[in-house]
């Protein structure tokens, strides 16, 4: 018996619906790239408009992290309480919800019911549906801990961080007449979820998948957790105001969002010592090699995306010509596969093996998949760094206006929409791998 | 660092920063009436908000920079197109784009009224002069419009004529280049134009512009200016 506790086989079907709208992203991914790279007819146009093609993009996005996330969670929480699941009837009415959510939410776009906020477009009274599926997890999942009475600091790290994104959200159900307070409060929701919330989420995770592959003890790994909270959130709290400069808000919002928002990549960079640290003093043999290969590209790429992509364009100064640009793009994709779909993977391929019952499996395929996605994206990354440093230049330093700019950038759009076809392979590849894992050969685990 | 230590970097940090954000939060509450003069921001403006939204504007266009990179920013919009182009670029879309193409998304004429309400509001906002290229654009289009010595040039301005005509380097490509109109064509033919813009080159694609009499005359005698 591989899984400690039966509950944690509820985690199954949220990766495995999670995998399946990964694909759907990247396919209307490619759509959107070849939107900027082709001219699209006008009678198409009029059907299927590159608004909503976008918002089901993008919500894709969301809605599958989250689900990983939540799965993620399912698996941890047992393991880590040493107790099984409130219940996983709920768990399973819960996924039916926020699955049945999606679907409304994806095909009412399609029509032209929207809400209208970009990342946020999901309509009333579905946004409320959502509110219930939170609702229903953080029960389970804060009941299963009341009971266990056996709190630990990653466990704190990830409920806090849970209600903290639950919590943001509800920004998101009011109608703001101003359009700047609007803005203002849409970054309450988006920038402290991935700069708050769903750091405390990855930092929780991270930290228990690294206790497990590595035996360093939980007290030099919790020490330490504490700081990068602590780090994460006196950075990130404060540097939402990096979004507040061109809103409508005060000037010394450039100060303070500057200020804040420059030292962002610090715990970032902690987090990546501290991984590398406990890989170094691990005690005896790596429990499972790909996960660790998956835990130190997520650091790296983390700290390259959110770290590096984020500070290039961050001071007042910068952002005056970068800002709404797609240097903000470049920027968005790199940092979201760093810091979130590179963590979801990790823990599905610790995961998984154990879900199907396999005591080590062959990774050939899984690291072939690992480095085929992390190059695609960076090639894509690159390219939208080129057109972005274009279109500030043309458009914004020269003033030559919006679509001289564009017809600039079109060549590296077409270069993103080949490129997202290659990452499409890579993440086929990877969803095959995961729902087909194979035990290892026999021949490399004597060796 | 001992675990003591850690806790305090946990607890001093959070609060530190959320204190910070929340009182910086209370004064720009306090602020943004006068930077984004919410006397102004009537029943109307509100109604064209709701436009924005239910039409997803902004999942193509960005507005203060923010939403999706596919279209032009809408924030200094009000600037460059003027209600009038404003409502022709929404009305009749695939005479304003090449080979990016603007959906035809069938706003009723009431609702048009509320979205230019909308984002004449939104471009009076004080942005901290973002965006860099309608700061250039106000500063050229200011030498004949935003002071307002004209009521021809404001007329300019608010029928949209920078939609396809430019002054001083900035406007639309569609249309020629108006700086030195005025040494090219005297005020008569400049204002048949304004009537029937066939009636001069029988191959203009230029559609009419809806002028009183009165305010051809002004506009033609400030294009004739215009040497």
């Amino acid at each position: 018996m591989v899984l400690a506790y039966p509950s944690q086989r509820v985690a199954y079907p949220y990766f495995v619906v999670a995998l399946f709208l990964f694909i759907l992203q990247v396919i209307v991914g490619i759509w959107l790239a070849s939107s900027y790279a082709f001219t699209m007819p006008q009678g198409l146009v009029d059907i299927l408009p590159f608004s909503t093609t976008r918002a089901i993009h993008t919500n894709l996005l969301v809605l599958w992290l989250l689900l990983g996330f939540m799965g993620s969670t399912y698996f941890m929480v047992p393991e880590e309480t040493e107790r099984d699941l409130f219940s996983p009837t709920l768990a399973y009415v819960q996924l039916a919800l926020l699955v049945g959510t999606g679907v409304a939410a994806l095909t009412g776009f399609v029509f032209g019911w929207t809400k209208g906020r970009p990342l946020l477009e999901i309509p009333h009274p579905l946004d409320y549906l959502v509110v219930g599926g939170a609702l229903i997890f953080l029960l389970n999942i804060g009941m299963t801990m009341l009971r266990a009475r056996r709190w630990t600091v990653t466990q704190g790290s990830l409920l806090g961080g849970l209600v903290f994104l639950a919590v943001m959200y509800l920004f998101n159900l009011p109608f703001y007449a101003n359009l700047s307070i609007d803005w203002y409060y849409w970054w309450w929701v988006i920038h402290l979820w991935v700069e708050g919330a769903w750091e405390l989420v990855a930092a929780a995770l991270t930290a228990w998948i690294l206790m497990k592959i590595t035996g360093v003890p939980r007290e030099t790994v919790e020490k330490w957790l504490y700081v990068e909270l602590g780090l994460f959130l006196f950075t990130g709290i404060a540097g939402t105001g990096h979004h507040y400069y061109w809103l409508g808000a005060p000037k010394y919002w450039l100060w303070v969002g500057g200020f804040f928002s420059a030292l962002e990549p610090v715990p970032i960079i902690l987090m990546l010592v501290d991984a590398w640290h406990y890989i170094q003093n691990r005690r005896g043999q790596l429990n499972g090699r790909l996960v660790f290969t998956f835990a130190t590209g997520m650091a790296i790429l983390h700290l390259v995306g959110a770290g590096f992509w984020g500070f290039a364009h961050t001071l007042p100064p910068i952002n005056y010509y970068t800002h709404g640009s797609q240097v903000t793009v470049a920027h968005g994709h790199i940092a979201f596969f760093g810091a979130y779909v590179l963590l979801n993977l990790m823990f599905f391929y610790y995961a998984m093996p154990k879900l199907k019952g396999l005591a080590s499996y062959d990774e050939r395929r899984g690291t072939l998949a690992f480095w085929w996605l992390s190059l695609a994206m960076l090639g894509m990354t690159l390219a939208f760094s080129v057109a972005g440093v274009l279109q500030t230049y043309v458009e914004r330093v020269m003033g030559l206006g919006y679509m001289t700019a564009q017809a600039q950038m079109r060549f590296w759009f077409t270069i993103l929409a080949v490129l997202g076809l290659t990452l499409l392979a890579g993440v086929v590849l990877t969803v095959v791998d995961l729902l087909t894992l194979r035990p290892a050969p026999p021949a490399k685990a004597s060796a | 660092m001992s675990a003591k230590a850690a806790k305090w970097i946990f607890y001093l940090g959070t609060l530190i920063s959320l204190v910070l954000f929340l009182g910086l939060t209370v004064d720009t509450h306090r602020q943004i009436k006068t930077l984004t003069h919410t006397d102004k921001l009537s029943e109307q403006v509100v109604a064209g908000k709701r436009v924005w939204q239910k039409y997803n504007c902004n999942d193509c266009h960005t507005i203060l920079g923010f939403g999706s990179y596919y279209a032009p920013d809408m924030t200094k919009v009000y600037w460059r197109r003027g209600s009038e182009g404003i409502k022709a670029v929404v009305r009749t879309p695939e005479r304003f784009t090449t080979w990016r193409k603007m959906p035809h998304l069938g706003l009723t004429d009431l609702e048009l009224q509320d979205l230019v309400a909308f984002l004449q509001w939104v471009s009076e906002i004080d942005t901290q002069d973002w965006p860099p290229q309608d700061q250039k654009l106000r500063a050229a289009a200011g030498r004949a419009v935003a002071l307002g010595v004209s009521p021809g040039a404001t007329l300019f301005q608010e029928k949209g004529c920078f939609a396809c005509h430019r002054l001083y380097g900035t406007g639309g490509m569609l249309g020629p280049e108006l700086t030195h109109v005025g040494s090219r064509r005297t005020y008569e033919t400049i204002e048949r134009i304004l009537t029937d813009p066939r009636s001069v080159n029988p191959q203009a694609t230029m559609p009419t512009p809806p002028l009183s009499h009165e305010e051809r005359d002004e506009l033609g005698r400030f294009l004739a200016g215009m040497k």
